[in-house]
């Protein structure tokens, strides 16, 4: 009887033990998901057009990321999760390609046109109006040029330059080695500095 | 010299273009930035439904952990012969009682009394016969 007592013991002791570990895992990965969520929408929304598509891949790489990768270490979150968000966008903008050209085929416009910019353009309160209407322009310019480059460049410019990772956690998130990392990277800021103009800086 | 200015300019489109970004970042309206919690809490919501099928099947593995245990200890290990405990028992109890030492002594009187049964019911029969 002792002995069933004592097991039953251990296996609830057990139970609390990993209750307390899960409940701080899932503190963390909120912290996680609430530090990055915004970037990677901004993200997502340069390279789709969208926000409202934008938004729900960034809710599919969050979900995918809680459902299989929440117990690998936090350091390794990052990567994990612009890999799982790049790889919705490539889904995305492959799946795009087809709607348009099945569209055209129809005698359909594109309705990647049907996005405006200004009106999703962010709400920058307590500026000067003339200030601004530069700030915004110049965003919607890097923006466009952004939009206009390879995928792999563009993939390679807005995670190093706009998420802060470094060439590691880069080439772990476009699923390529470093060296293409820092090929596509200075492609991509030569290319952007070239379209863009002294002007623009 | 060219080379120097030309990462200097580099760095400079960097931090802008970075600057401008984080503002646009931050400057997010509500109601995105309410999608985006809810968003978060759909990804945090997957977390407890794998942590609810562990933890529901969690205390019937530890009662049937349990009940094994218990099975285990009451009845021995399985493979062990029940019987031969018991029975060195009682072979040392009767070697044990005076009155068995007694009997050891009579040996020989005993096993002839027995055969001599033995013959007595072999041979009836065939005193019978006739």
């Amino acid at each position: 009887m002792n002995a069933c007592v004592a097991s039953f013991a251990v296996s609830c002791n057990a139970e609390d033990r990993t209750g307390v570990n899960t409940l701080q895992s899932e503190a963390k990965l909120n912290r996680f998901l609430a530090d990055v969520e915004k970037r990677a929408l901004r993200i997502a929304e340069i390279n789709i057009r969208d926000r409202d598509e934008a938004l729900d891949l960034v809710q599919d790489a969050m979900i995918k990321l809680a459902r299989n990768y929440a117990d690998r270490p936090a350091s390794e979150w990052t990567p994990l999760f612009y890999r799982i968000l790049q790889n919705r966008i490539r889904d995305w903008q492959r799946r795009q390609a087809v709607r348009n050209r099945v569209m055209v085929w129809f005698g359909k416009g594109n309705e990647d046109q049907d996005y405006d910019p200004v009106a999703a353009a962010p709400d920058l309160a307590g500026r000067a109006p003339d200030e601004e209407l530069q700030t915004r322009e110049a965003m919607q310019n890097l923006e466009a040029a952004i939009a206009e480059l390879p995928a792999r460049q563009r993939e390679a410019f807005m995670l190093r330059m706009f998420e802060g990772l470094d060439v590691a956690g880069t080439a772990v998130a476009m699923g390529c080695g470093e060296g293409s990392v820092k090929t596509h990277y200075s492609r991509a800021v030569h290319s952007l500095r070239e379209t863009l103009g002294e002007h623009w800086q | 010299m060219n080379e120097r200015n030309d990462v200097t300019a580099e760095d400079e489109f960097a931090e802008k273009a970075k600057q401008l970004f984080d503002e646009s970042v931050d400057g997010l309206d509500g109601e995105t930035l309410s999608r985006l919690n809810r968003s978060r809490h759909a990804a945090l919501a997957e977390l407890d439904k794998g942590r609810a099928a562990w933890i529901r099947w969690a205390p019937a593995t530890g009662v049937a952990a349990a009940a094994v245990m218990a099975v285990i200890v009451w009845t021995g290990v399985p493979g062990v012969d029940d019987l031969s405990a018991p029975a060195v028992v009682t072979d040392m109890e009767i070697l044990l009682t005076e009155d068995s030492l007694e009997m050891l002594e009579d040996l020989e009187f005993y096993s002839w009394i027995e055969f001599s049964e033995d013959t007595d019911e072999a041979l009836e029969p065939a005193n019978n016969v006739g």
